[in-house]
């Protein structure tokens, strides 16, 4: 009786999470599967169509422009951030003055709305009056404002963005991965005469490997799904540079502009969102085989 | 004990929750116990409080969703005026809805939580009667208003299949405006009427701004479809050309028209006669930039006058005037923006003869003027502008109706394979390419996906072979 008490009670925990798994999680899953198969513009008939909407999807070039700025955008993202937190992490580790105002400061961008953030970069980066081209030209470093959000330089400027919004947040992973290291293992460094960067290299790097593993694993995931921030940024554009996979999807379901040409696509963008789900799935999948043969290597 | 009641009483509140999470995603709950839904209450009583005109019968409570926030004040102001003074017992809340508005009201209709009182707009006029959203009017309207509204009702914007939605009330008129000043300044008398006037006044005023860092034209390329609509659409109408690449009068897409125009945008660009920055331009930074004179010309939409009011104070002296066309010559209208449904009573509501007594009151004479007379929007209806006093806002005299305003019929909506044409075109301006390779491309994609939509039934607009855009001049004035 106590038992079956006690089996009621641990349900009793999870069934609120069960539902909101199975009503928002699963079952828009499965709405969206069934719609992969039809050409249904959110009203009137459904027409199913097979496989029709993957033969258009592979002829759509729109998306695969997507597809190969999605790997730019997350491979200029995941190079630069995780090491650049990795040593913002060391640093920050140590007894510096004031390291958790630092850390706070670093933290920061994690805490506020991506909205936000792109909506103050934008107003940092335009060419006719952002702050950075004024700086820029009033202590003539260029004589000309450079066009940051142009079609040359919108991705670099979503990137910059995007490193910026995420740093803190693997910073404050690492933290607690270095804070998991024993110290002895440095002082035994420090007595065989182990400098800084010998130290890190063969003691700090290694020992974090399980962190790294978890970290890189979350950077791909998360930029390969980010478009909050170009949305906002550079609506994908100019021409299309800036296009991502999980942008091109929502504009499917939710058309950004209001024109009147503009038509929702719910089946049409079911197969869409498959279609990069399978892309992310099988690049995590991917990092993961690469993952494990590295550990049995090393 | 602690313990135990502790966990008494989590079970309890997780029971609750779980309760409540069930009942909420029940959708086809009774909206007349929702305490914030649409029917607040039973149709018995309702009846009761029309025939008898008591105020002490419960109030008839009606909501009214709309996405305008331009006008919410004297909307607002207007549906006070009608609680206070109708004698029905009816009671209308306005809710100014912004943000995915068209979103709100799919979920309010699938949660059976509709309001009862829709503003409906160009864009989701055909996907709102196709869901069946929408109450047809016919049954309500009488001979007078047949009068009133009957010249002005646009298929496929106010009625579909013989049946009226909504009725029309204002749209926004196309123009060019530009900075005053500087055309002074650059010694430029008028404003330009053909494509290549054009680009030369933007080349002209370029070099009159260098010391102010001002230049001849801006476009909002940042929302693709937002400012093809605004510029190119506006050229193309004018001249005679369906400005969604729909040729009325053999039903087929032909975007050949715009070669020429899309020319032009690319030359003041290749000139360096563009505000810089313009391919991530969205329109606000574009109407601060305007209003701070950096800025000689550039397409929109008569909503600028209160923004030059209000969002942005304009610290130079401007006007608008009509587009300019391809060759000069105007072949057609100036298609107006924005236009045709405005308000629409739900299929759900409970309450449908409540409902169109209060569209009755809004589209009376004495709103409908007073709309316009405000500003909020130019009126669609010859008899009201013939009627009212001219809107006192800084500005306006430009954007007024003239013999070459009107409104065009509705383009087909297909989904068409890859890049639309919008951002096609903007992609040539921007970056260039073979534009007749481009026109080739997109005309053929469009007619595949028109032939698609047509055999479906999705389309039913035919070719309308004694098409005349030069007909619709005048159409909006007296």
């Amino acid at each position: 009786m106590t038992s079956l008490r006690k089996l009621g009670e641990s349900y009793s925990f999870i069934i609120p999470s069960l539902i909101f798994t199975v009503v928002l999680g699963i079952y828009p899953i499965l709405w969206a599967i069934r719609y992969m198969f039809y050409s249904y513009p959110g009203y009137g008939e459904e027409v199913f169509i097979g496989f029709g909407n993957f033969a258009a999807l592979m002829r759509d070039e729109a998306y695969w422009n997507s597809v190969v700025n999605t790997a730019i955008y997350a491979s200029g993202k995941i190079i630069i951030t995780i090491p650049l937190s990795l040593v913002l992490a060391v640093i920050l580790n140590k007894g510096l003055k004031g390291k958790n105002f630092l850390r706070a400061i670093y933290f920061m961008p994690t805490v506020l709305s991506t909205a936000v953030i792109s909506i103050v970069f934008f107003n940092i980066f335009n060419s006719y009056n952002g702050i950075i081209n004024q700086f820029l030209m009033k202590y003539h470093i260029v004589s000309k404002g450079i066009d940051w959000l142009g079609p040359d330089m919108a991705m670099f400027t979503s990137i910059i963005v995007a490193i910026w919004g995420a740093i803190g947040n693997y910073m404050l992973l690492f933290l607690a991965g270095l804070q998991s290291i024993p110290d002895d293992v440095y002082e035994s460094a420090s007595l065989d005469g182990a400098n800084a960067r010998q130290k890190f290299v063969y003691i700090t790097v290694p020992m974090l490997g399980p962190v790294l593993q978890m970290i890189i694993m979350l950077a791909i995931t998360i930029s390969l799904k980010g478009y909050e921030s170009i949305m906002v940024l550079t609506e994908g554009g100019p021409i299309g540079r800036t296009e991502v996979m999980y942008l091109y999807v929502y504009r499917m379901f939710f058309p950004i502009s209001s024109s009147s040409t503009m038509i929702q696509q719910i089946g049409y963008g079911s197969a869409v969102g498959f279609m990069s789900a399978v892309i992310v799935g099988l690049i995590t999948i991917g990092y993961f085989w690469i993952s494990k043969r590295l550990n049995r290597i090393f | 004990m602690f313990n135990k009641m502790n966990k008494t009483s989590m079970l309890t509140v997780s029971t609750i929750l779980a309760l409540t999470l069930s009942a909420c995603s029940s959708g086809g709950g009774n909206t007349t116990n929702s305490p914030k839904g649409t029917n607040e209450t039973s149709p018995q009583s309702t009846n009761a409080a029309v025939n008898e005109g008591t105020s002490d019968a419960p109030k008839v409570k009606l909501n009214y969703w709309t996405e305008d926030r331009h006008d919410l004040a004297y909307i607002q102001e207007v549906v006070q005026r009608f609680n206070e003074t109708n004698k029905n017992n009816i009671e209308v809340e306005v809710k100014g809805l912004s943000e995915n508005y068209n979103q709100s009201v799919d979920i309010a209709f699938s949660s059976k939580q509709a309001p009862d009182i829709i503003r409906t707009t160009p864009s989701n006029f055909i996907p709102f009667v196709k869901k069946g959203y929408l109450e047809p009017l016919n049954g309500y309207m009488n001979a007078e208003m047949d009068a009133k509204f009957g010249g002005a009702l646009i298929d496929k914007s106010n009625m579909m299949d013989g049946q009226i939605y909504s009725l029309p009330n204002y749209g926004y008129s196309s123009r060019l405006i530009y900075n005053v000043d500087l055309f002074e300044k650059a010694g430029i008398a008028a404003p330009p009427q053909t494509l290549d006037e054009m680009i030369e006044t933007a080349k002209k005023l370029t070099e009159a701004g260098k010391d102010t860092g001002a230049y001849g034209f801006a476009i909002n390329f940042k929302g693709a479809d937002n400012s093809f609509e605004k510029a190119p659409r506006s050229i193309a109408e004018l001249s005679g050309i369906g400005g969604y690449g729909y040729d009325f009068k053999t039903g087929k897409y032909d975007f050949s028209g715009f070669a020429d125009i899309m020319t032009a945008f690319k030359q003041m660009k290749d000139d360096g006669s563009m505000l810089p920055g313009v391919e991530a331009m969205d329109i606000d930074p574009l109407r601060a930039q305007f209003a701070e004179g950096k800025i000689g010309m550039y397409l929109s939409i008569s909503a600028e006058t209160n923004v030059y009011l209000e969002q942005f104070p304009a610290k130079i002296n401007w006007a608008a005037a009509l587009p300019p066309t391809i060759d000069g010559e105007i072949k057609g209208v100036a298609g107006y923006w924005k236009t045709g449904p405005w308000l629409s009573i739900s299929s759900q509501t409970k309450h449908k003869e409540e409902a169109w007594q209060f569209l009755d009151y809004m589209y009376s004479d004495e709103v409908l003027q007073k709309y316009y007379e405000g500003g909020y929007g130019l009126s669609l209806l010859p008899d009201i502008i013939a009627k009212s006093k001219t809107p006192e806002v800084p500005g306006i005299e430009g954007f007024l109706p003239t013999e070459n305003d009107g409104i065009w019929p509705i383009s087909p909506k297909v989904t068409v394979d890859g890049t639309d044409f919008s951002n096609l075109f903007i992609k040539y301006t921007i970056s260039g390419g073979d534009l007749d390779k481009m026109i080739e491309d997109v005309n053929a994609r469009y007619n595949v996906a028109l032939d698609k939509a047509r055999a479906s039934g999705d389309v039913t607009t035919e070719a309308m072979p004694d098409f005349d855009a030069k007909s619709m001049q005048g159409m909006l004035t007296k």
